[in-house]
């Protein structure tokens, strides 16, 4: 893995192109410090990977286009297109056409082949499309004692470029019928259902066809780093699969190149090298470009790299769908090899068909993922269309967070949030809220949407959670009340697989040291995606759009429904008003009939035995209950019915209030009430809250068994972190106040009913008995403040009373 | 002065009635009781006694939930004639609703109780209505009306 590229561009390349145009000026004129040192080496005349190679310093210099060199187990010729003289030759042709370059520079190309190949050759550049497409031309025979040279042509900017290369006569693929596996190998990948299966059969028929050690399918990520998707390998080799590397091990320009090859091979990285001669067109001064030669001298970068694992040979070929370059297949070999025309027409046919299929195989895959997201979407919208809110959005199954490939997703709703999976802390989520508020993007009115895969870099406190949100995918569902869908994704080195670092020995690093080895190519990778997360695709963020329309149509359409709601609820109100009132008139009128007779009969009739009066005394406090009774039901109703209206009241003087109503006097020695500090100013409705003190308080005083009684209040505000027992997922983020006592305590299987209206857990005359109107009335006025109330108990030990106050507008009609 | 004068009760409710007789009983007060089991009687009676010349109540005791037109019409219609309104009117009623008690007290009622399911309380507390009324306080000369 690792360089896999062919080389890279000068980063100069004016720069380069003024050098070779003006030869006559050398750079060294230049103070020391300002000089290109890269460029300087080769000031002397063109660029040779056999002169300049080794004193490169960084990829970015190396003119991998223009290497003046070639591999040495083939020869070059250049001719000029317009009478196929001979202007460059390598320097080797005396070992394939017993003749130096000397004697062939400035002859036509017809002494060194037949006139059936000449008219060959003639015709191909007439009638085929050359012009940067290597062909086959012919064969050259074996003659004296030199194997028979594969020919192949092709021309580019004025002159053809002829490779001969003694391919397929030497190597264990002779006689293998190449046709006949790929169309097999083709058959097979038709039946690959996803993506990943699709790869790996990919890498597996490759591996099958070439019988090379490795084979991988290296994937590129939006953000131009690179994966080793599927794999296929030799055993006894270390897998490479699921391994990242940096962008800059495939830079830009050699990323360019597979966009115009189909192959690139290299039977041996550490084989020797052949300068071209001379190394410059004599008609233009100008370099010969390279870029399509199998021949081509390899990237000094790319062969040390390679040197540095040990491979010897490797044969690329790009996967591309619609023009952009998708992944490479990736073939390594350990020892030199030889990639015979077949193979490599074979390889090439292999990388357009995969090319091809990948593309409706990814589609599909999308299109899956696409529906699987509306799918899950419209689940949670019909949900929360049932449910009247937007918390079966994070509550319930599926969530938000099934849908979207994300590491967490949150939602502000109701002034809080919710979430599922891994997000930032609640505080963090605010200040991020806030942000995000003033974000320009959310006022458009097409794609109201933001999404990142670097979020620090946008809002650097987001560096305090890159790890479990270095992106974050951001839509409003409400303009009003600013709530927002999010959804997160941790940062990359949190995902990938670090037990698959690279283990392979390094055999010894080259001359550009360890830079040019997978482990620093690793920890390159690393660096690259810290506080970074793997880019949303569009899908994602189309599919973050459209539930954002889904959710917004619920809320209209909800406010609709509400409104009509409204409208029967105040018409029910003003029954339920003239029910209650004429019920306690109507109830009351005989209760206190019944209440003057029986009384009339104590005081009248002496003669009443002792057993009657009880009786009659029975009658009595019985009317007498059932008038506090009818008492407390119209006080609940009424506290239910009434709007209440909020102010920023000071708890301390409500709870001062409430401890004189209860009796509870300053000095008295009767109990203990213990405030651990001063309570803050709250939202809230006065006369309501002061009830819902003193209903906590005298309740903590009525169920004590202790002589002096003792009551902790006070409160915990959302960034403490104290333990909350038993609160619901609402209360985060809230302020919680509490009434604590030491009394007799509530057994938990009760925690639900004492809140009922006349519930009561003991015997009526007991504890100073009471109508167990007390905790519903305070369960009301909690809930009219948008709040929560909950306890915890211990028998024999005390309980705690928690409520919040958040004064929930919204849960107001 | 006030012994001179009757005192209307209206109140369609028969054990309501009778410890309104108790209480006037145990107070010891001599002003003739005369009762009204609906409001729109209670209204007859005052506007007979006008139209007679006959003395004017010095008390009306109203019960606001009365059949017919009820204790707050009642109410209404004493207060809004001159001849009427300066009729000390008591109204007792078995709400404590704060709405009846504003509508009251808006309406130029003269005090406003409870009555309590509780006898004894019951008692006391119209007991404590005869004695401040018609003992304590100061009310407008009968002569006043008949000079009308």
């Amino acid at each position: 893995v690792g360089k896999l590229s062919l080389g890279h561009l000068p980063a100069n390349k004016g720069g380069f192109t003024n050098q070779q145009t003006h030869p006559d000026k050398p750079m060294n004129k230049l103070p020391p410090d300002t000089q290109d040192t890269a460029l300087l080496h080769w000031a002397d005349g063109p660029y040779s990977i056999k002169r300049h190679g080794t004193s490169l310093s960084n990829c970015d210099s190396e003119p991998v286009k223009t290497p003046g060199c070639i591999q040495a187990h083939g020869a070059m010729l250049v001719l000029r297109l317009a009478d196929l003289t001979i202007l460059q030759a390598s320097d080797n042709t005396a070992e394939f056409f017993g003749e130096p370059p000397a004697s062939l520079l400035g002859q036509s190309v017809t002494r060194l082949i037949s006139e059936a190949q000449q008219a060959r050759l003639c015709n191909m550049l007439l009638h085929d499309a050359l012009e940067r497409n290597v062909l086959y031309a012919f064969t050259l025979p074996e003659r004296n004692g030199v194997a028979a040279l594969d020919v192949c042509v092709h021309t580019i900017d004025g002159v053809a470029i002829l490779e001969f290369e003694a391919t397929g006569r030497l190597t264990p693929h002779e006689n293998r019928d190449f046709f006949a596996l790929v169309k097999s190998a083709v058959s097979r990948l038709q039946t690959a259902g996803g993506l990943r299966e699709f790869c790996d059969l990919v890498a597996k028929e490759v591996h099958g066809i070439t019988a090379l050690d490795r084979v991988m399918i290296y994937r590129f990520h939006a953000d131009h780093h690179g994966e080793v998707f599927a794999e296929s390998k030799r055993d006894g080799l270390t897998s490479w699969l699921g391994l990242h590397y940096p962008a800059e091990d495939i830079p830009q320009p050699a990323r360019e190149i597979f966009k115009k090859l189909w192959i690139r091979p290299l039977q041996n990285a550490a084989g020797p090298l052949v300068e071209m001669l001379p190394l410059a067109n004599p008609d233009t001064g100008k370099p010969l470009e390279m870029t399509h030669c199998a021949l081509r001298g390899a990237s000094v970068m790319y062969t040390e790299y390679l040197a540095n694992m040990g491979v010897a040979a490797s044969l690329v070929m790009p996967i591309l769908v619609d023009g952009e370059l998708w992944g490479l297949i990736v073939c390594h070999q350990y020892t030199p090899t030889y990639f015979p025309y077949q193979l490599r027409a074979a390889c090439e046919l292999m990388a357009q068909v995969v090319s091809l299929q990948l593309k409706s195989t990814e589609y599909i895959e999308q299109m899956a993922y696409r529906n699987q997201m509306e799918n899950v979407h419209q689940q949670l919208i019909a949900k929360a269309s049932q449910d009247g809110n937007l918390l079966a959005l994070s509550d319930g199954q599926p969530t938000l967070f099934d849908a979207m490939q994300a590491g967490g997703a949150a939602l502000y709703h109701r002034r809080r949030w919710w979430c599922a999976g891994r997000t930032p802390t609640n505080a963090q989520l605010d200040a991020l809220a806030e942000w995000l508020n003033q974000r320009p993007e959310f006022d458009s009115s097409t794609r109201p949407v933001y999404a990142t895969d670097a979020l620090a870099r946008d809002y650097p406190a987001g560096a305090d959670f890159a790890a479990v949100a270095s992106g974050v995918l951001a839509v409003r569902v409400s303009r009003l009340r600013q709530d927002l869908i999010m959804w997160f994704r941790p940062e990359t080195m949190q995902t990938i697989n670090w037990a698959g670092e690279p283990q392979d020995k390094v055999t010894g690093a080259g001359v550009h040291g360890a830079r040019l080895t997978p482990r620093a190519s690793f920890e390159l990778f690393v660096e690259s995606v810290r506080q970074r997360a793997l880019p949303w695709s569009a899908i994602e963020v189309d599919s973050a759009l459209r539930l954002r329309l889904l959710v917004m149509e619920l809320v209209v359409s909800r406010a609709e429904h509400l409104a009509e709601l409204n409208t029967d609820l105040a018409a029910s109100n003003e029954e339920l008003d003239a029910f209650a009132y004429v019920a306690s008139h109507d109830l009351k009128e005989p209760l206190r009939g019944i209440h003057r007779y029986a009384h009339q009969m104590i005081e009248s009739a002496q003669a009443l035995d002792p057993e009657n009066h009880k009786r009659v005394e029975s009658l009595m406090r019985l009317t007498l209950r059932m008038d506090s009774l009818l008492d407390s039901l119209l006080h609940f109703s009424r506290v239910g019915r009434t709007n209440l209206e909020f102010a920023a009241v000071d708890l301390n003087e409500i709870l001062a209030d409430a401890l004189e109503m209860v009796g509870v006097r300053a000095g008295e020695n009767t109990c203990a009430i213990l405030l651990a500090r001063p309570l803050p100013v709250a939202l809230c409705n006065e006369v309501r809250l002061r009830e819902v003190f003193t209903n906590l308080i005298s309740n903590a005083l009525k169920y004590s068994r202790q002589a002096r009684p003792r009551i902790d209040i006070g409160y915990l505000a959302p960034d403490e972190p104290d333990p909350r027992p038993n609160a619901p997922p609402e209360a985060g983020g809230q302020t919680i106040y509490y009434v604590r006592d030491n009394g007799i305590g509530i057994e938990q299987r009760h925690f639900e009913q004492i809140f009922r209206m006349f519930k009561r857990l003991h015997g009526r005359d007991e504890f100073g008995g009471g109508v167990g109107a007390g905790l519903g009335v305070v369960k009301k006025v909690v809930s009219l403040h948008g709040g929560d109330i909950w306890l915890e108990s211990t028998l024999d030990v005390g309980s705690t009373f928690y409520f919040t106050l958040p004064c929930g507008k919204e849960t107001q009609p | 002065m006030s012994s001179l004068q009757h005192v209307l009760v209206v109140e369609d409710n028969d054990e309501d009635f009778e410890t309104v007789m108790e209480a006037a009983q145990r107070t010891g007060i001599f002003n003739q009781i005369r009762r009204a089991t609906s409001g729109s009687a209670g209204l007859r009676m005052l506007r007979e006694c006008l139209k007679t010349h006959d003395t004017l109540p010095a008390l009306v005791l109203l019960d606001l939930n009365t059949p017919g037109d009820d204790g707050r019409y009642v109410l209404g219609e004493i207060k809004k004639d001159e001849m009427l309104r300066n009729i000390p009117t008591v109204v007792l009623s078995t709400s404590a609703s704060p709405r009846d008690v504003d509508f009251c007290y808006a309406g130029h009622a003269n005090a406003y109780h409870v009555k309590p399911v509780n006898h004894a309380t019951h008692l006391k507390i119209v007991q404590e209505i005869f004695s401040y009324w018609l003992s304590c306080a100061l009310l407008p000369p009968p002569q006043a009306l008949e000079k009308q």
